[in-house]
């Protein structure tokens, strides 16, 4: 049965039911996502630090995350005294629920969309903004001085990588003239001499540093620090509490490379593989790219990381913006 | 579905969300917790410019207030520490309440009264403005509104820069 008899049996208009079976579906894919990039990022971690990672559950270690989760699930939930117990409750779910319509516009293959928008790339911008006020609930509603500093941190961090992040987005929308995701594929072709990171590959570099940064995830991880603040803004939660940070900290790395590899690796396109497989791997070895910074470099000071951003990425981004500009008006 | 019932029941959900974020900023005794108010009022506008079928309002005003106006209004809550028992927490008496209430019911009293003595046809569905006329009219027709509102941006950022170099001397 196809959705189109299926919207007609059910006496509702069709995009609803796509929209249904392309969140369930999405749903599906984030929690699986999740229980796979843990185990990948311990056993990433194992190689590189030259260390096993785990192997005694299940074969290689597979059902580790499987065990994890049981355990994650069947703990107790606790709210700090003295929080605020409505904010506290509040910030995971903020964390987590725009994921959803962040991986709504992504364009899987040249048919296999969730949801078409035609502002899909402005969509996906705009809800991002909702993790940095998650982790500032989060700080603020734990009542502990290291999860509010967790927050402070975050608060700086985000809005100095918001700006050459957003200025990097912006010159591959004006080469390409739109902001919908699927017509940026378009104007890709199947090569890698024919994506739009070798015609813009100082915006790809800003692009990953900042989705780094806004993903807090190493070296640029300072709102949870764990050797300075012991988890920052993520202190005092318990349980799925901190399940669905995790949680939504693992979609946003899908959220954050598949945007990458649809503006800058030409999407679901490329030579004798079906499309959905070529998005996937693209945007798998981005996550992969990501995690081996993670296990690479130290953490960086804060005054480091904010020097980095406004003395070095913003100008950067500036002027690879101008000069995008200069060269689709002379072109 | 009926899709002028459907607009309908959605503007009565937006609106109601508008309300309550209201209400909730208002008589909130803790800062944050007004914040978080706003940002269900922000969301409840955003959800009425998609009424109106401008999805790009929509996701700007999202973008912009959620995603970089809230968030720096939490950077000012945090870094002045306003103590929470100060002289604005403290419940208002009667009449001052009373007043207060008149005065936040009145002009949508007027504005109510107004809108029902001359109800709008607004039955037709709006047309979505492309992106591109929206762009160029906000360099033409509009330049004006347009560059007096980075005039005052900037103002307020030489202001900031200034306050923060008077301080960093003063210590």
């Amino acid at each position: 049965m196809n959705l189109h008899t299926l919207a007609k049996s059910l006496g509702v208009a069709l995009p609803l039911v796509q929209m249904v079976v392309g969140l369930v579906a999405l749903a599906a894919f984030v929690g699986l996502n999740a229980v796979l990039l843990v185990w990948m990022e311990r056993k990433v971690a194992g190689h590189f630090q030259r260390r096993p990672g785990p192997y005694e559950v299940g074969p290689w270690g597979l059902l580790q995350t499987v065990a994890d989760a049981v355990k994650l699930v069947a703990k107790q939930l606790f709210t700090p005294p003295g929080g605020d117990r409505t904010l506290f409750w509040t910030a995971p779910f903020t964390a987590f629920l725009p994921v959803f319509v962040m991986l709504l516009p992504l364009p899987w293959s040249h048919t296999l969309t969730a949801f078409p928008v035609n502002l899909g790339l402005l969509l996906i911008l705009a809800f991002a903004g909702l993790n940095v006020l998650a982790l500032c609930l989060a700080g603020w509603g734990s009542n502990n001085k290291w999860a509010l500093i967790g927050a402070a941190r975050a608060v700086a961090q985000s809005v100095a990588y918001e700006i050459p992040l957003l200025l990097a987005v912006l010159a591959v929308v004006f080469l390409t003239g739109t902001l919908d995701l699927g017509l940026i594929v378009a104007c890709q072709g199947d090569m890698p001499w024919e994506w739009l990171g070798a015609s813009q590959p100082l915006a790809f570099v800003i692009y990953v540093v900042c989705a780094v940064a806004e993903t807090n995830r190493a070296p640029f991880d300072l709102p949870e620090a764990e050797s300075e603040l012991t988890a920052g803004f993520h202190t005092e939660y318990s349980g799925m509490g901190f399940g669905l940070f995790f949680l939504a900290e693992y979609a946003n790395m899908i959220v954050v490379s598949a945007v990458a590899t649809t503006l800058f690796l030409g999407g679901w396109k490329g030579p004798v593989l079906p499309g959905p497989w070529w998005f996937l791997l693209k945007v798998y070895a981005l996550i992969f790219l990501i995690m081996w910074f993670r296990w690479t470099y130290p953490r960086t000071r804060f005054d480091q990381l904010l020097n980095l951003a406004w003395k070095w990425l913003i100008p950067l981004a500036l002027v690879n913006l101008l000069a995008t500009a200069v060269l689709v008006e002379l072109a | 579905m009926n899709q002028t019932l459907a607009a309908q029941l959605l503007f009565a959900l937006y609106a109601l969300v508008i309300l309550a974020g209201g209400l909730a900023a208002v008589l909130a005794r803790n800062l944050v917790r007004a914040m978080v108010g706003l940002v269900m009022t922000l969301f409840g506008v955003a959800g009425l410019y998609l009424l109106l079928n401008t999805p790009f309002m929509a996701f700007m005003q999202i973008l912009i207030y959620v995603g970089a106006v809230v968030v720096l209004i939490f950077f000012a809550i945090m870094l002045t520490r306003s103590p929470a028992g100060g002289e604005e927490a403290k419940p208002r008496a009667g009449r001052q309440a009373l007043l207060a209430g008149l005065a936040g019911l009145a002009p949508a009293a007027v504005l109510g009264a107004a809108l029902l003595a001359n109800p709008l046809a607004s039955a037709t569905r709006p047309a979505e403005v492309e992106l591109k006329l929206l762009g160029a009219h906000l360099l033409t027709s509009y330049v004006l509104a347009f560059e007096l509102i980075s005039v005052v941006l900037f103002i307020a950022m030489a202001g900031a820069v200034l306050l923060g170099f008077t301080r960093r001397k003063g210590q």
